[in-house]
């Protein structure tokens, strides 16, 4: 579709009036990470920040423990987002695509799961990890996140899956193609926009999780960002120009990981043109 | 029935016959205590973040370790957020902490859920004469002692020393009549500049609204056998209500009506230099030196004043006792570590590092910073909220304190309207 | 990797169709395939909630699940809540807040997808990057955040409303009553909760075949019909899943909530979730946090019945 240049303005300025709304409390967030304690709120005008200092980020990145805290989320995070995409491809691929006895339920049940009120189950979670002699192993958290983003990739999946024709996959097959090359080659590059979506879905729920962290994890040395990030609030004080200034090394990752994926997200638009 | 569908229904019977056992909540403490070997040489205690410094809990810990071969003292520092959910599940376990410092006002309700070592016999041992009063009473619960007190501290007005002589105030309001005056004072000097308040004091800020409720003789809730009544409504408490009103109409603070002393934080206001005064503890300087170093060396103290001269008004006593949960392994070893913690030598550290110490009467390690030594005189006056077992539902949940303040500040409700809705909503909270 | 796993199976050129007889082997291969995502949903899942039910039929407080009693009180703990007039109001609440809220974030969502589609690949990522972050920032802060901008005295936006001219807003309480206050959690939330639903949109957009596009554009068809035409029919089953999940995930949200005031002023910001926290998990009244879990979980099953029979039906019959 050609678009004239006025239209184009148009959109462009449109798109950016909209990132500065979404990007303002981001934005916010930022320059507090920059403001010593009687900056963070002042009768001053301040939309521009006069001043800057990084005494906030030195003292977050050097409160002890970080380097720990920060590989912990990472092995529980990317663990359970790697697990739940892996078990969800397999399951949405015959939900998609198999007709087989127990389709109908085994719907249902990726459905129903995911209204469990999953902070109400903190005590039976609790009582199961304990049984299974989990408790205080990464493994037990990487567990929960896998079981609470499961059922969302299965359906996500299921659904990305399902747009893709089958008539593509067909014609692979066609050309010679084995069932499980054809998917390979087919439906799974078409699937790189969804495959992205679920996985930094999963990952921000995984990487934000507090409760579970802080229950599960008795030792120190287990535990995970979000645990440290409210660290900084002690009985009588709570060290806000911290916090800000760890919640911005905090989303890094995220950002990071975002950034790795979504040139996926062409990728994958690209190379289903191709083959299409 | 389909063959997965019947094999998935055997599984939910089965489960829901278990539920029951599978869901309880762990093991018998005495076979846990037996099963595991008694002493096993390591000794978990929990502090909480902010409390005592590390040059104090290092030696303790080192001199514990000296005096008990073979036993290692495993020493943890938990936050405060979730502390209840954390608390509830480790306590639950067989592998449960030998001692845990927990928030006063929250040691009621766990004094009254039979989960705590009974300390009464050891009191003696723990320095028992000394004990600090306020702390004393929330560790106790139908006549037993479970919590031993750790540390208090309490709030004073910090004042800035060099508004108050430019003001021409030489000496620091020992009245409220002269607080007030002290506050036309300030504001006839300081008044042009339009972002000058001469006492911050955010709308929401019950701990100072205690005082001035106590001050008027009045309380929040009365005990009335084993229940509590709520007694917002009684004139006391009126009276301390329509103070906080006269100091915010007079002190033209510009602290929100509808938010605490933590949201903004009231030491960052100090610390941007256009505030003469705000109630506070001693270490909060600390956090408006973060903006503002300067300001350490401007700062004084006194009492929150009285209605009658001379006296301080009674103060609100925060701090946290020490416990041993009954699923401890090593009861002996907890308590000899008590009683390390509460003797003389700890206790004058603790004092040092800026507590009122808990089982101490010896406040002079206070007396080298002006600030502490100011909170420390007060802290005799010293006294705690009702040790309701479900008072932590009013400070963790929707404290009807702070509604009752917002609504009458802001005239949304009359002094007797918003007394008596507040105290309905307490009695919902603790009475009964 | 997912498909390296798949067993292999024999091509089957003749006819694809799932109807025709298979091979044992092959008939095992579906279920070999969702073995792991059913078995961990039944265990780490279904077990669990489960044992929710259990519990909400029992007196589970810190002292039984210390002592590791059993005190069955049979509906106690549910005709407790149901009798609660509290109960009610607050649900009733719960139902019209998460309604504004999921209406909100599909209509945000859908324009902002829509118009990603046709920026250029600057704008647009400079666009997605202001998304992600605000969706991978810690509660912890943006509700923070969120407080701060809204500050009664010092807040951004009364400054600068002040300085637009709208001098009312000098000392302009936004968390005086209960609608203000949900007011903004919902915009809070509603921040939190578009960058999500606005990428799956943005994916399934960039699912339409462009061809189909380019067949409107030279028919002459004007963008609201191209809409209606190409948009719509690609994402129209994805944006019945995300009003799915959407409706899930803002009707169960704590967070955002009980950070910005705990539900206050008097109570009139509760939702369920802060009620069940309040109700039990506070004071460690597990039974009856566990009954009031149940009963969410009926409000929720009830309000997404008829999609998930909807849904489970017309998937069923794609197939055949």
């Amino acid at each position: 579709m050609k678009k004239s240049m006025p239209q184009r303005i148009g959109l462009g300025v449109i798109g950016v009036f909209a990132a500065l709304l979404f990007g303002f409390p981001t934005y916010w967030l930022f320059t507090t990470s920059l403001k010593t304690p009687g900056q963070v709120l002042s009768p001053e005008y301040d939309l521009l920040p006069s001043s800057a200092t990084f005494a906030n980020f030195t003292s977050a990145l050097t409160k002890p423990g970080f380097f720990t805290f920060l590989s912990n989320s990472l092995i529980v995070t990317l663990g359970a987002v790697l697990c739940a995409l892996v078990a969800g491809v397999l399951a949405a691929v015959p939900l998609a695509r198999m007709r087989f006895r127990g389709r109908k339920g085994f719907l249902l049940l990726v459905l129903v799961a995911q209204l469990a009120p999953v902070e109400a189950l903190f005590i039976p979670m609790y009582l199961l990890m304990r049984d299974a002699g989990l408790l205080n192993t990464l493994p037990s958290l990487l567990l929960v996140y896998f079981a609470t983003t499961l059922p969302f990739t299965v359906w996500m999946l299921y659904g990305f899956v399902n747009g893709i024709p089958y008539d593509l996959e067909e014609a692979a097959m066609i050309d010679g193609c084995s069932r499980a090359g054809a998917f390979r080659r087919v439906t799974l590059p078409l699937l790189g926009p969804g495959l992205v979506t679920t996985s930094v879905f999963s990952f921000i729920t995984a990487w934000n999780e507090f409760l579970f962290a802080l229950v599960f994890m008795r030792d120190q040395s287990k535990q995970t960002l979000p645990v440290w990030l409210s660290s900084f609030r002690t009985a009588f004080s709570v060290d806000w120009g911290g916090v800000m200034a760890a919640s911005v090394v905090y989303a890094i990752p995220a950002l990071v990981f975002f950034l790795i994926v979504q040139r996926k997200l062409v990728s994958g638009m690209t190379a289903g043109a191709v083959k299409g | 029935m389909k063959p997965w569908l019947k094999l998935a229904a055997g599984a939910a019977a089965i489960t829901l016959a278990t539920a029951g056992c599978a869901g309880s909540g762990g093991t018998d403490p005495g076979a846990a205590a037996s099963s595991a070997p008694k002493g096993d040489g390591t000794l978990t205690v929990w502090l909480m973040t902010g409390s005592a410094p590390t040059t104090l809990t290092d030696a303790l810990n080192k001199e514990f370790e000296d005096a008990h071969q073979g036993v290692k003292v495993k020493y943890e520092i938990q936050q405060w957020n979730g502390i209840q959910q954390k608390l509830t599940t480790a306590l639950s376990g067989g592998d449960a902490p030998d001692v845990i410092e927990v928030g006063n006002t929250q040691t009621p309700f766990f004094a009254s859920s039979s989960v705590l070592s009974d300390l009464s016999g050891s009191v003696n041992d723990l320095n028992g004469a000394q004990w600090l009063a306020g702390l004393k009473a929330s560790g106790e619960f139908e006549g037993k002692t479970y919590g031993v007190p750790f540390y208090a501290a309490n709030r004073e007005v910090i004042y800035r020393k060099d508004m108050f002589e430019q003001a021409g105030i030489t000496t620091p309001p020992a009245s409220r009549a002269e607080w007030l005056d002290a506050i036309t004072k300030l504001k006839a000097k300081f008044g042009s500049d339009p972002d000058f308040q001469a006492l911050y004091l955010p709308g929401q800020y019950w701990y100072s609204l205690l005082s001035f409720i106590w001050d008027e003789g009045g309380d929040i809730a009365k005990a009335d056998g084993k229940s509590f009544k709520a007694t917002l409504d009684s004139p006391g408490a009126k009276a301390g209500l329509e103070f906080y009103k006269q100091l915010v109409e007079a002190s033209g603070t510009k602290a929100p009506k509808d938010n605490d002393e933590a949201n903004p934080q009231q030491a960052g206001i100090y610390g941007g230099g256009k505030a003469a005064m705000f109630i506070g503890t001693p270490g909060e300087v600390a956090t408006a030196a973060k903006t503002d170093p300067s300001i350490t060396a401007k700062t004084g103290a006194f009492a929150i004043p009285s209605k009658t001269a001379g006296q301080s008004a009674p103060v609100f006593l925060g701090g946290s006792n020490l416990v041993i949960p009954l699923n401890s392994k090593d009861q002996a070893l907890a308590k000899d570590y008590l009683k390390l913690l509460s003797g003389a030598k700890y206790q004058s550290q603790l004092a040092k590092a800026g507590y009122v110490p808990g089982t101490s009467t010896d406040v002079s390690g206070l007396d080298a910073d002006p600030l502490s030594k100011v909170m420390a005189a007060a802290s005799k006056n010293g006294r705690a909220v009702p040790t309701s077992p479900r008072w932590g539902d009013v400070e963790s949940g929707q404290n009807p304190l702070k509604d009752m303040l917002t609504a009458y500040l802001t005239g949304k409700k009359t002094l007797d309207q918003a007394t008596s809705d507040a105290n309905a909503a307490l009695d919902k909270l603790i009475g009964g | 990797m997912p498909a390296g796993a798949t067993p292999p199976a024999s091509p089957r050129v003749s006819s694809p169709s799932p109807r025709k007889r298979l091979r044992i082997g092959e008939r095992t291969v579906p279920y070999l395939l969702i073995l792991p995502a059913l078995v961990s949903i039944l265990v780490l899942l279904g077990w669990p909630t489960l044992q929710l039910l259990g519990i909400s039929l029992r007196k589970l407080d810190l002292r039984e699940l210390v002592s590791g009693q059993m005190v069955w009180v049979g509906f106690d703990n549910y005709t407790t809540t149901l009798t609660d007039p509290q109960f009610w109001e607050i649900t009733v609440r719960t139902l019209v807040f998460t309604t504004a809220i999921v209406v909100a974030t599909l209509l945000v969502s859908l324009f902002l997808a829509l118009l990603m589609r046709h920026l250029g690949p600057v704008i647009r990522i400079i666009l997605q990057v202001t998304l992600v972050l605000a969706w991978a920032t810690p509660v912890i802060a943006t509700t923070t955040v969120f407080q701060w901008m809204f500050d009664q005295q010092y807040g951004i936006l009364n400054k600068t409303l002040d300085r637009l001219g709208f001098h009312g807003f000098i000392g302009y309480s936004w968390f005086s009553s209960g609608t203000s206050t949900l007011t903004v959690i919902g915009l809070l939330i509603l921040w939190q909760a578009v960058p999500f639903v606005t990428f799956t949109l943005y994916a399934g957009l960039l699912g339409a075949p462009k061809e189909h596009y380019e067949a409107a554009g030279i028919d002459g068809a004007n963008p609201w019909q191209a809409f209606w035409a190409v948009s719509w029919p690609a994402i129209r089953p994805i944006m019945t899943m995300v009003t799915f999940l959407s409706v899930l995930w803002d009707f169960k949200v704590f967070a955002q909530v009980w950070a910005i005031r705990q539900g206050g002023p008097d109570g009139e910001s509760t939702t369920l979730p802060i009620y069940l926290y309040l109700k039990g998990v506070a004071g460690s009244h597990f039974g009856t946090s566990a009954a009031v879990a149940t009963l969410m979980l009926l409000v929720l099953i009830l309000l997404t019945a008829r999609y998930v029979q909807l849904l489970v039906r017309t998937k069923e019959g794609d197939l055949s």
